[in-house]
């Protein structure tokens, strides 16, 4: 059986007044997760404690098996992307993308090629030279997700990655991030406060509330009703008889 | 139209524009009765010592100040450490104590068998110049750790993350990071840091004495002035402390102003 990229078994974490309580999934290779819930449900500190961001009150949180702490940062191999996208902003856009190449002393030409290619991948070639200051929320999110995918992560993990995001920027870039697990051979793990983002683009969804998760279904069946009345309340399925 | 002024703004203005008076007052007389006496100040072999001794010691301080404080500053804003609010506390204590009392630690200190034992291993500190930079030291090092601490509290610890997510290591991120992203409170703060360094009198009075022509730096020239009766000199010699104090808090400000415009539109959150 192959090794789940990523792995939540019994996981706790407080930090705070939020309290992250027994979460436990996988994730499959190049498979695309959601989780979904309302502001202060969680989500981003679980999507930092896959990054190994806090150590766990208990439980464990393994990334190919390992427990993430127990790698060091510089070699986890994770590219994380914030919901306000978290750019150097003392680096132009290409400085930005070439940031993980040139801490690892890849060549000159190597980080040209790589930056190259991947700025035209996510059509961003025309702003290299700018500033992040500069650029629109779609040009900042696609740079943040360069920045990220040139070093070929195993895992990516995204923050509410379109929520400031203008409706046609977001379908545009629904496109590219659906293809992105194929393409750089990577699962995807995202957090958003959306239905419909969260079904158009994961093949499975985790519902997360008050730091528990409800649920986890494939995408098509998130809207079938369970026993769970917080759920449906959530899923907006109350029974209004 | 006209405006009402209320009674509350009309008496805080009031307020202000008295003390901008008085403090105009109290430094224009010195500035007009200095005056005359610059031409005599520059051609004087003692305060020309004493504007050499200043500067050196205190771009020497303050480059010291930077040495110590930044990895303090760093230490207490971003790493876990046992006691971190009792080494705040000592860290950051000097700064509401009397400068004379930290002159006269050091003095208790460097008068003792320790200091003896550095006296053997040739660090003179007492009635030497190099207790001038000490002195200045100890007066600044808690306002540059102040500083430093809140420039790297303010800064996004996320951005340290992300660059060790990319394979940053712990001096990659500091070096490319976190310094580059903290270089406009530096410079004010060094900035500041040598002003003060530079009119700092009370710990180095303690501790290195004023000796003419060897500790005397521009504000012992001006009391020593003061104490042989050279009042015109003393006030040519505070006209050269005012403009360095004035160029450099509005080099400052400068400063200040272009790091809110660079950093107009970046939100840390």
């Amino acid at each position: 059986m192959a090794i789940a990229p990523l792995e939540f078994d019994n996981f706790c974490l407080r930090r705070g007044d939020m309290r992250i309580t027994n979460i436990s999934f996988s994730l499959q290779e190049r498979e695309t997760f959601a989780i979904l819930g309302r502001t202060g449900a969680g989500k981003t500190l679980l999507l930092e404690s896959a990054a190994g961001f806090y150590p766990p009150e208990s439980g464990r949180v393994l990334l190919y098996g390992t427990p993430v702490r127990d790698i060091p940062l510089t070699e986890r191999r994770i590219g994380f992307v914030y919901q306000d996208y978290a750019l150097f902003p003392h680096m132009t856009v290409e400085d930005n993308i070439a940031y993980g190449l040139r801490v690892r002393r890849a060549s000159h030409a190597e980080q040209e090629e790589k930056v190259r290619t991947i700025a035209e991948l996510l059509g961003i070639s025309h702003v290299r030279k700018n500033y992040p200051q500069t650029l629109s929320g779609g040009e900042r999110q696609r740079v943040a997700l360069a920045r990220a995918l040139v070093l070929r992560p195993r895992l990516l993990l995204l923050d509410e990655p379109f929520s400031s995001l203008d409706p046609a920027t977001r379908k545009t870039l629904y496109g590219k991030v659906r293809r992105i697990p194929h393409t750089f051979n990577c699962a995807v793990l995202f957090v958003t406060h959306d239905f419909r983002e969260a079904q158009s683009l994961a093949s499975r969804i985790g519902v997360m509330a008050h730091g528990k998760m409800l649920c986890i279904r494939p995408a098509d069946e998130l809207f079938l009703r369970s026993d769970d009345p917080e759920l449906n309340t959530f899923l907006g399925l109350e029974d209004h008889a | 139209m006209k405006q009402k002024i209320s009674l509350f703004d009309g008496a805080s203005l009031l307020i202000a524009f008295l003390t901008v008076l008085f403090l105009t007052a109290s430094i224009g007389t010195i500035v007009i009765g200095g005056m005359p006496f610059l031409p005599a100040a520059f051609r004087s072999e003692e305060v020309l010592f004493s504007i050499r001794l200043s500067l050196v010691t205190s771009t020497l301080s303050t480059l010291l100040c930077f040495a110590v404080g930044i990895p303090c500053a760093y230490a207490l804003a971003r790493c876990r450490m046992p006691l971190r609010n009792l080494c705040r506390l000592v860290l950051e204590l000097p700064l509401s104590l009397p400068y004379l009392v930290l002159g006269l630690c050091l003095l208790m200190m460097f008068s003792s068998d320790a200091g003896r034992f550095l006296k053997e291993f040739g660090i003179r500190v007492i009635f030497e110049p190099a207790g001038i930079v000490m002195a200045q030291w100890i007066v600044n090092i808690p306002f540059v750790i102040r500083l430093m601490r809140t420039a790297l509290e303010e800064l996004d610890e996320r951005l340290e993350f992300i660059a060790g997510t990319l394979g940053a290591s712990r001096w990659q991120r500091f070096l490319t990071i976190t310094l580059p992203l903290c270089r406009n409170s530096i410079l004010m703060a060094a900035i500041l840091t040598w002003s003060r360094a530079i009119g700092e009198f009370g710990a180095t009075l303690m501790l290195v004495g004023v000796t003419r022509m060897k500790t005397e730096t521009l504000p012992a020239s001006i009391y020593l002035n003061i104490s042989t009766g050279d009042n015109g000199m003393a006030m040519a010699s505070a006209i050269l402390l005012l403009a360095i104090s004035g160029t450099a808090l509005l080099l400052s400000a400068l400063l200040q102003r272009r790091a809110a415009s660079r950093m107009e539109g970046i939100s840390w959150r």
